[in-house]
């Protein structure tokens, strides 16, 4: 059940019907008592919804999803409860999820929390590494000792035994809807109850509807327990702006993902990346970039209904994405982009990994273990690892004796990349089971550390550095005319333009400045605005131009097993560059043009729309709310009607450019 | 505000939806365009997410399509849902084994111990980068000898997974597209030449300094990129005038006129040569010069040539009049191959199925079907062999489900790399099967 689906919002009228009865608000005169329990009836009632979802969308793998919720819930149960200042338990505290009091001091853990806590982690990890990286891993056995391994479904075998014989298939491990999802979620609890930033959950059905609420189930956002477990207790409020705003949440999200993304999937993007081929480098490049919009509008369109429909039913999810199009450094985009992993990353795994303030066991442990993976995927054993050996000493002896007097910020600094990449190269594991998402994770984490050690570069430096980068590029292209040296020379040599200009600018600022002051304060200022936007422009532009690129290892089918996937995944990379940078084909890119100028069109607008500024898209969403009642309905009728047209156009046929 | 609000307005965005599914009656003609619009009947019907897949048997019966009711409703603004052509019956011979129409080819293969016995696959992109074509070549040279991996051309502009070449002009490398001029047979008309001498792959490449400078002097480096592709020996197909050494995998070429391909082969066993032709229809054979064709044809032991096209007629034609001129321009050019082949055995391909978008859902192009069958009644009525990608995938609908398991692309045209493999490895097997029978 698809949230693009009619029967999604058949199920949902039906669903609100008995929820506007159950929610209905109380009168004064009943007693909170009452009050009470129509919210635990609520609650109840969308757990039990939310499960049916579940169930119509994966079948029997709701009984894994009510086994990590039952055994996270106990776990957490079991936890020590948390005590105040003279020692006594907090039984009585009225509310459940707070930080802690002003003044109260938690006390240290104990082992058997600490055990606890491993023991949550571990049924939780061991199932997504089961459901999502059994592949990966008996992949990786056999490539390392040479065995036959294959995978072999325990859950299936098991049901088997309760069902007719051959039922279900040992052989293949589906991949439950969701679980990504929905296991961050109830290891965020764990972690939260166990580092007592909250209290674990009293009822289980309430912990249930937490982990369960069906419009972030399947496709987040990740919605962390001290977010959203106060919304249980509070009764259905809905202003009149939010109901239009989560009106206008849904029908943006239906546009974004059925216009921007399927249609451009379907017309374009699928079949350049499924046959790059058989496009020209012009085609590739279009394609490459549609695709960065397709996966946001994609990912991003699903959240917006999911933030939408939860709105309409009284309950707020966090924002997941920030216009991530907009930033103007890698860092900044994986502020703005699926921003509700990113705090998780970052909560979870980079601050206890010590952030920016040390580095310890886990890091090492980290990045040996990559260094690891890398090379028993490649093969390339010394050549992957003697260089990573040297490197994590260096580190080692840097950090303990060179280093130990270097300022603060430069520590800082070796500790954040160090850090920062390690969660980068596991958030792109998290995205899939395959080397190209490791490899995209750690271009990432690289482009990250990259932007950070540019900008602490003073101008003469970064001139330098471009120049020599360009050039170097430039004489590879002239000895061996290699497609990707030809595109990293284009690209390089495009940064080295960009750069120029800065560079001379900042060279002549204080002349300039001294001339500007002179005719006026005014000119200056509006001299001095339209330079800054204009730098502003061309840091988003290469901003975009490089999360687009790192995205030619982010796509690979999921029905695959990771050797094919990988296969895939390389042969479309190198295949896309080797166009790019080789066969680019100027005289087709008018009849390309014409030919798909709808795609073009879609595109094109698509991008617009993502770059108007934010304060004329707030006003657009508040005048959309702000519409009478009515007027609403005949809106939503014809979103409805237009998004409808793009459901059922007839495909682009295939149209040979190159031959 | 009350959630009853919130739930009256949900019901009369439901009821003013529905309201539209009763009124407006499926499209509207807005100028050319036309709006759509589902019928409730259309909302609650239950939709296969593909047609199911037609079994084999019911294949061999006769089509009985009938014609669709293209009734146009009486609204003035209003059309009824686009009004099809009814496609013919097309009575098949389905009894007939077409791969006695192999026999000279079986035979010829006797004599691979001592000679060539050659295979031209030609076909449209979806046997490119050696797909289809390496299969059956691995089978027939594990059973009857032979090496290397056939022809190519002399600037591989699409590149094959079976030889990765580099060009070098003037000691650079350079990108095949900035190599010496390529004419085409089956290109757009700028890339055509009028003379019809492309040689045997329909494509030729003219080592000349007044089209492209430093195009007289042109090596080429094809490096192997699967065992059973390993170098053995080089031809060269040229004009007189152009020279030509070779050592290990590279080959220097030099002089003044016309380069018609490369080829790594053994001198016996079976050689099978991969021409994959872009775009085509499979309508351009009788633009290539036929005494050319001939000789090479002769001198070059072809026993068996595989023509593999009709996919790119589907998706451009609805009418099955245009897809009936497109079988006889195909009846045409088999004679065509067959008058300069005389000694050769013929192999037609049909397409495979192909999906397309209505209303939002993958559905078989119905062509394919028709096209399937007009091909075989052709191929049985000019002693040629068919082998029905169609029908060997499981009917319509099959390439959905091959989607699913990862052997076709998402443009539900164009099979994936695995896909390739196993339809090479059917037809490969199917003409081995031939031979034992």
């Amino acid at each position: 059940m698809l949230f693009t689906q009619f029967y999604f919002w058949a199920f949902f009228a039906l669903v609100f019907a008995l929820f506007a009865l159950i929610v209905e608000r109380p009168r004064q005169s009943r007693s909170k008592s009452k009050v009470e329990s129509r919210l635990h009836l609520r609650n109840v009632y969308l757990l039990f919804v939310s499960w049916f979802f579940y169930y119509k969308t994966s079948g029997l793998f709701l009984l894994i999803l009510a086994f990590v919720t039952l055994s996270d819930w106990i776990i957490a149960k079991n936890l020590s409860p948390r005590c105040s200042t003279d020692g006594h338990w907090q039984s009585d505290r009225a509310e459940l999820f707070t930080h802690p009091r002003e003044g109260e001091k938690a006390p240290p853990r104990s082992k058997r929390d600490f055990s606890l806590l491993v023991l949550s982690v571990v049924i939780d990890l061991g199932l997504l590494a089961y459901f999502k990286y059994a592949y990966f891993f008996t992949n990786m056995i056999n490539d390392l000792f040479g065995t036959g391994f294959r995978v072999f479904d325990i859950f299936a075998y098991i049901g088997n035994g309760f069902s007719e014989a051959g039922r279900f298939s040992v052989d293949t491990i589906v991949l439950p809807v969701g679980i990504s999802f929905y296991i961050f979620q109830v290891i965020s609890y764990t972690a939260d109850v166990y580092r007592r930033r909250i209290q674990p959950v009293k009822n289980i059905l309430d912990f249930g509807f937490y982990v369960s609420f069906f419009p972030q189930l399947v496709a987040g956002p990740i919605v962390r327990a001290e977010e959203f477990i106060p919304q249980l207790y509070k009764p259905y409020r809905l202003s009149r702006r939010a109901f239009g705003i989560a009106v206008f949440w849904i029908l943006n999200g239906l546009a974004k993902k059925i216009i921007m993304s399927d249609y451009l999937a379907v017309n374009l993007i699928d079949r350049v990346f499924d046959n790059p081929l058989l496009f020209s480098g012009f085609e590739n490049l279009f394609a490459l970039f549609a695709y960065s919009l397709q996966v946001y509008a994609d990912f991003s369109g699903y959240t917006d209904i999911a933030i939408g429909v939860a709105m309409l039913m009284g309950f707020y999810l966090p924002m997941n994405f920030n216009s991530p199009y907009k930033s103007q450094s890698p860092q900044e985009f994986w502020r703005r982009w699926h921003m509700s992993l990113g705090r998780w990353l970052k909560t979870y795994l980079y601050i206890p990994l010590g952030g920016n303030r040390r580095i310890g066991f886990g890091t090492y442990f980290w990045l040996s273990l990559i260094a690891f993976v890398s090379a028993a995927l490649t093969g390339w054993w010394w050549q992957i690892l003697v260089p990573f050996g040297v490197f994590i000493a260096g580190v080692w002896v840097w950090d303990h004796w060179i280093g130990k007097n270097a300022s603060v910020e430069r520590r800082k600094l070796l500790y954040a990349n160090l850090n920062s990449f390690i969660t980068q190269v596991l958030g792109g594991l998290w995205h899939g089971a395959s080397w190209n998402f490791i490899i995209w994770g750690g271009i990432n984490g690289i482009g990250m550390i990259v932007e950070k050690i540019w900008r602490g570069m003073n101008w003469h430096v970064r001139m330098a550095c471009i120049s020599l980068l360009t050039g170097g590029l430039w004489l590879a292209v002239y000895y061996t005319n290699l497609p990707a040296w030809r595109l990293f020379a284009v690209w390089a040599s495009a940064i080295w333009i960009g750069t120029t200009i800065r560079y001379i600018w900042w060279l002549v600022t204080p002349y300039s400045g001294a001339v500007l002051q002179r005719s006026g304060l005014t000119a200056k200022r509006s001299y001095s605005n339209a330079v800054t936007a204009l730098g502003k422009a061309w840091a988003v532009i290469q901003t975009f131009t490089f999360i687009t690129f790192t995205r030619l290892f982010f796509r690979s089918s999921s029905n695959l097993d990771p050797a094919t996937a990988n296969e895939v995944a390389w042969a479309t990379a190198k295949n896309m560059v080797n166009q790019i940078g080789g066969a680019w084909n100027n005289a087709i890119i008018p009849d390309f043009l014409w030919e798909y100028r709808w795609v073009v069109a879609m595109f094109v607008a698509g991008m617009v729309i993502h770059w108007l500024p934010t304060n004329w898209k707030r006003r657009y969403r508040l005048a959309f709310s702000a519409m009478p009642l009515w007027l609403m309905v005949i809106a939503v009728c014809v979103a409805i009607v237009v998004i409808y047209q793009f459901v059922s156009a007839e495909m682009q046929p295939f149209i040979y450019f190159q031959f | 505000m009350k959630p009853y609000k919130v739930l009256i307005f949900i019901v009369c965005c439901f009821a003013s939806l529905a309201a539209l599914c009763v009124v407006l009656p499926g499209r509207i003609a807005v100028g050319d365009k036309e709006l759509r619009w589902p019928t409730l009947a259309e909302v609650f019907e239950e939709k296969e997410s593909a047609k199911s897949l037609e079994s084999l048997d019911s294949l061999e019966t006769l089509e009985t399509t009938e014609p669709q009711d293209t009734a146009i409703s009486e609204g003035q603004d209003t059309i009824a849902p686009k009004p099809k052509p009814p496609i013919p019956k097309v009575p098949v011979d389905s009894v007939t084994d077409s791969r006695m129409f192999l026999a000279a080819f079986y035979a010829s293969l006797a004599e691979s111990s001592d000679r060539v016995v050659r295979v031209l696959h030609y076909g449209d992109s979806q046997i490119e980068e050696d797909r289809m074509s390496q299969q059956i070549r691995e089978k027939l040279q594990a059973l009857y000898g032979g090496q290397g991996c056939g022809l190519m051309p002399l600037a591989q502009t699409i590149p094959n997974k079976t030889v990765h070449q580099q060009l070098r002009m003037n000691g650079r490398f350079v990108q095949p597209a900035q190599g010496p001029r390529r004419y085409l047979v089956y290109g757009p008309k700028r890339d055509q030449r009028e003379d019809g001498m492309y040689g045997v792959m329909g494509q030729v490449t003219m080592m000349n300094d007044s089209l492209v400078k430093g195009s007289e002097e042109v090596t080429a480096v094809c490096t192997p990129l699967i065992p059973t592709a390993q170098y053995t020996r080089w031809k060269v197909f040229a004009d007189t005038s152009i020279h030509y050494t070779f050592a290990g995998d590279t080959v220097f070429l030099s002089g003044h006129g016309a380069v018609y391909g490369l080829s790594q082969e053994s001198d016996k066993g079976v050689i099978v040569d991969n021409i994959p032709m872009r775009g085509c229809l499979g309508l351009v054979f009788s633009k290539m010069d036929g005494t050319q064709l001939s000789s090479f044809y002769r001198d070059q032991h072809v026993k068996l040539i595989i023509m593999q096209f009709g996919g790119n007629a589907i998706p451009f034609n609805e009418n099955p009049g245009t897809i009936s001129g497109i079988v006889k321009g195909l009846r045409e050019q088999v004679q065509y191959v067959q008058s300069c082949a005389p000694e050769a055995s013929i192999l037609f391909i049909g397409p495979s199925d192909m999906l397309t978008q209505e209303e939002g859902e993958w559905i078989s192009y119905p062509m394919v079907s028709y096209m399937d069958r007009l091909l075989r009644k052709m191929a049985l009525e000019e002693n040629i062999a068919y082998f029905s990608l169609f029908r060997w995938m499981g009917g319509a609908g099959s390439m959905k489900r091959w989607q699913e398991i990862g052997l076709a692309g998402s443009d539900g045209v164009h099979f994936t790399r695995a896909g390739a493999r196993k339809a090479g490895n059917a037809v490969a097997e199917w003409i081995i099967e031939g031979i034992k029978n």
